[in-house]
């Protein structure tokens, strides 16, 4: 059994409730403990700083403390959670006077941090801490050769100088993951550009054209169904697929799975255990070639 | 060493379409992109197109996508690409029409630049002699001339004045490639950098203004692209970020992009989480949702419509204390 404090960041326990219970779902079967921390706030949503730079670095200072009291290090299973809880420990960490800062406010909740906590994003957990041999082993319901298109999105890998998981130019932990549990992943471009989403409320029909320009090169590379490990990419992604479409003038009609549900898929969950009814794109299509009940 | 060169063709006088062509390349593993091209160019052919001039990262000139990144081709060693992708695939960068082979138009991307007004406003009412003039014979500049490392003490800006408009950012912006009308990155990194210059003397604060319209600060996605591939280490998106805070310290909060960080604020300094329903009225306004109403409606058929009202986190007065915090740091 391996621990972590688990962050699952703010989307994740409201619109997209099913990547909570997807990874609750996994963590089980592969030993995660997944060890809960009701005091956590929002990150901040990858743009705080743009309110408040001392905001940024007292809320995620404060959890990164929490986590550090609790132990262990810290699970992620938003792209943008990820980024931003490891900018602050990067700067916290780097810059003495931004620590004093931060422990200047900690102190005043009885809370200290001293830079020991890392933040580890699921797909990268699977990879490097479970590792693919103990992933395989667990896997009872091989994918079929289904033919998958990764979509990473910015903030697993970008920028380097923080995120250090992968390689942010030819990136392949995710394919991994794909391989492992018996699906071929998809080579496209746009596996690593924008799915826009940041802009969603701001200028739709641009960010949705971002979104609609990734699924529209996945479904012509032939995929059978996209996969992000970023519940803001899937909103983008699958509940403003039909926008997308109408944004680039193209018909799309592409499932995209959280990370953890194709994970799940993998590991004998059900069509009700992954919350696949709350998709917008439906995945009936594939449902056979998955062998998914 | 033996490596191919597959290199992005189109001569839009000859050539209906673009095309790639392969060159087998005898060089050595030390030799940056740029040698090859450069080789190709004397020793096999000629009609290759392509900038350069410093060949020492500091021009710019030389920008191109090497393997589907923008990069200098001058600063990319040959040896690391090969090791990586086992072949040196060169195309004209994005985001800008080409012109021929590894050549595009610039104007697009200059003229952004020249938008934020790139030079100090100095235009002093009550003194016509400061207003800005060709120096005449033996006249010295009125105003202090900084030193770079002076300029960062004074401002913190510590990399935008490093800009060599490469336009390796603007190539791979993700804002750029969907809306042509965004400034793009270099224009906004340089349009932080005079607005933090003491000398600047922008009175009315017009350049945030300006700035904060469509197309402006708050378009960029934050995919961190810019950031990620500048040759000169430059962070454009960090810049953009001190726009917005300084845009909303100013209280220029017109735009729907400030609307939104100020609601998420507001959204975490009452329950210490995001209430995306609330976020989302508090950016477009109840009117603008009507706009996304089949996407709500699709949602809400789904159960995937998050609730309005979010129970608080554990220990709330702790997040509370953090905005006080904030207003003490102003003080």
């Amino acid at each position: 059994m391996i621990t972590y404090v688990y962050y699952p960041g703010c989307v994740a326990q409201e619109s997209g409730k099913e990547l909570d219970n997807a990874t609750k779902f996994i963590a089980e079967k592969l030993g995660i403990n997944l060890l809960q921390m009701p005091e956590a706030s929002c990150c901040g949503g990858g743009i705080i700083d743009g309110f408040d730079a001392n905001l940024k670095l007292f809320i995620n200072g404060r959890t990164l403390a929490l986590a550090e009291k609790n132990g262990f290090d810290i699970l992620t299973i938003c792209n943008t959670c990820t980024l931003t809880l490891s900018e602050v420990n990067e700067e916290i960490k780097n810059n003495p006077a931004l620590m004093k800062k931060t422990n200047a406010y900690l102190s005043k909740i009885r809370l200290k941090y001293e830079g020991n906590v890392k933040v580890k994003h699921l797909l990268y957990v699977l990879r490097d801490d479970i590792g693919l041999d103990k992933l395989k082993d667990v896997v009872v319901n091989s994918l079929n050769g289904i033919k998958v298109a990764p979509f990473y999105g910015c903030h697993i890998l970008r920028p380097s100088e923080v995120i250090k998981f992968d390689d942010a130019e030819n990136p392949s932990g995710f394919e991994e993951l794909i391989k492992a549990v018996g699906g071929e992943p998809v080579s496209y471009v746009r596996r690593t550009k924008c799915c826009g989403f940041q802009t969603i409320l701001i200028d739709e029909a641009s960010s949705t054209s971002l979104s609609g320009n990734a699924i529209f090169e996945a479904q012509e590379q032939g995929a059978d169904l996209m996969v992000t490990p970023c519940p803001l990419c899937h909103l983008s992604l699958d509940t403003y697929q039909n926008v997308a479409a109408k944004s680039i003038g193209k018909k799309l009609s592409l499932p995209v799975l959280h990370l953890p549900q194709l994970i799940g898929v993998a590991l004998g969950g059900s069509y009700s255990e992954m919350g696949f009814s709350r998709h917008n794109v439906s995945l009936k299509p594939v449902m056979a070639n998955i062998n998914l009940k | 060493m033996e490596f191919t060169v597959r290199s992005y063709r189109f001569n839009p006088e000859v050539d209906k379409q673009p095309y790639y062509k392969d060159y087998i390349l005898n060089g050595f593993p030390s030799m940056t992109v740029l040698n090859a091209l450069m080789k190709i160019k004397s020793e096999t052919d000629g009609s290759l197109t392509f900038r350069r001039s410093c060949r020492s990262a500091i021009c710019g000139s030389c920008a191109m996508k090497i393997n589907g990144i923008s990069k200098l081709a001058c600063k990319t060693q040959v040896n690391s690409e090969i090791t990586k992708f086992g072949i040196i695939k060169v195309e004209p960068l994005g985001n800008l029409p080409v012109v021929r082979d590894l050549v595009v138009e610039q104007e697009s991307f200059f003229g952004k630049i020249n938008e934020i007004k790139p030079y100090l406003l100095g235009i002093r009412e009550n003194s016509p002699d400061e207003k800005f003039h060709v120096l005449k014979d033996g006249e010295k500049i009125t105003q202090p001339v900084f030193h770079k490392s002076e300029f960062k003490a004074l401002t913190g800006n510590n990399d935008t004045p490093n800009c060599i408009l490469c336009e390796c950012c603007f190539s791979e912006c993700g804002t750029e490639v969907v809306n042509k009308k965004y400034l793009g990155p270099a224009a906004l990194a340089k349009l932080y950098r005079y607005i933090e210059d003491p000398r600047d003397n922008d009175r009315d604060g017009s350049r945030l203004v300006n700035a904060s319209k469509p197309n402006g600060i708050w378009d960029c996605v934050h995919c961190q692209a810019c950031e990620q591939f500048c040759p000169k280490s430059i962070s454009p998106v960090k810049s953009i970020v001190k726009l917005h805070e300084k845009a909303i310290k100013n209280s220029i909060t017109f735009s729907k992009g400030a609307k939104h960080i100020i609601g998420i604020a507001n959204s975490i300094n009452k329950t210490g989480r995001l209430n995306e329903v609330k976020v989302a009225i508090d950016t477009v306004g109840l009117l603008g949702l009507m706009n996304d109403l089949p996407v709500v409606f699709r949602a809400s058929l789904k159960g995937k419509i998050p609730s309005l009202k979010l129970k608080l986190i554990k220990d709330m007065d702790d997040i509370r204390l953090a905005f006080k915090e904030l207003d003490r740091e102003e003080e």
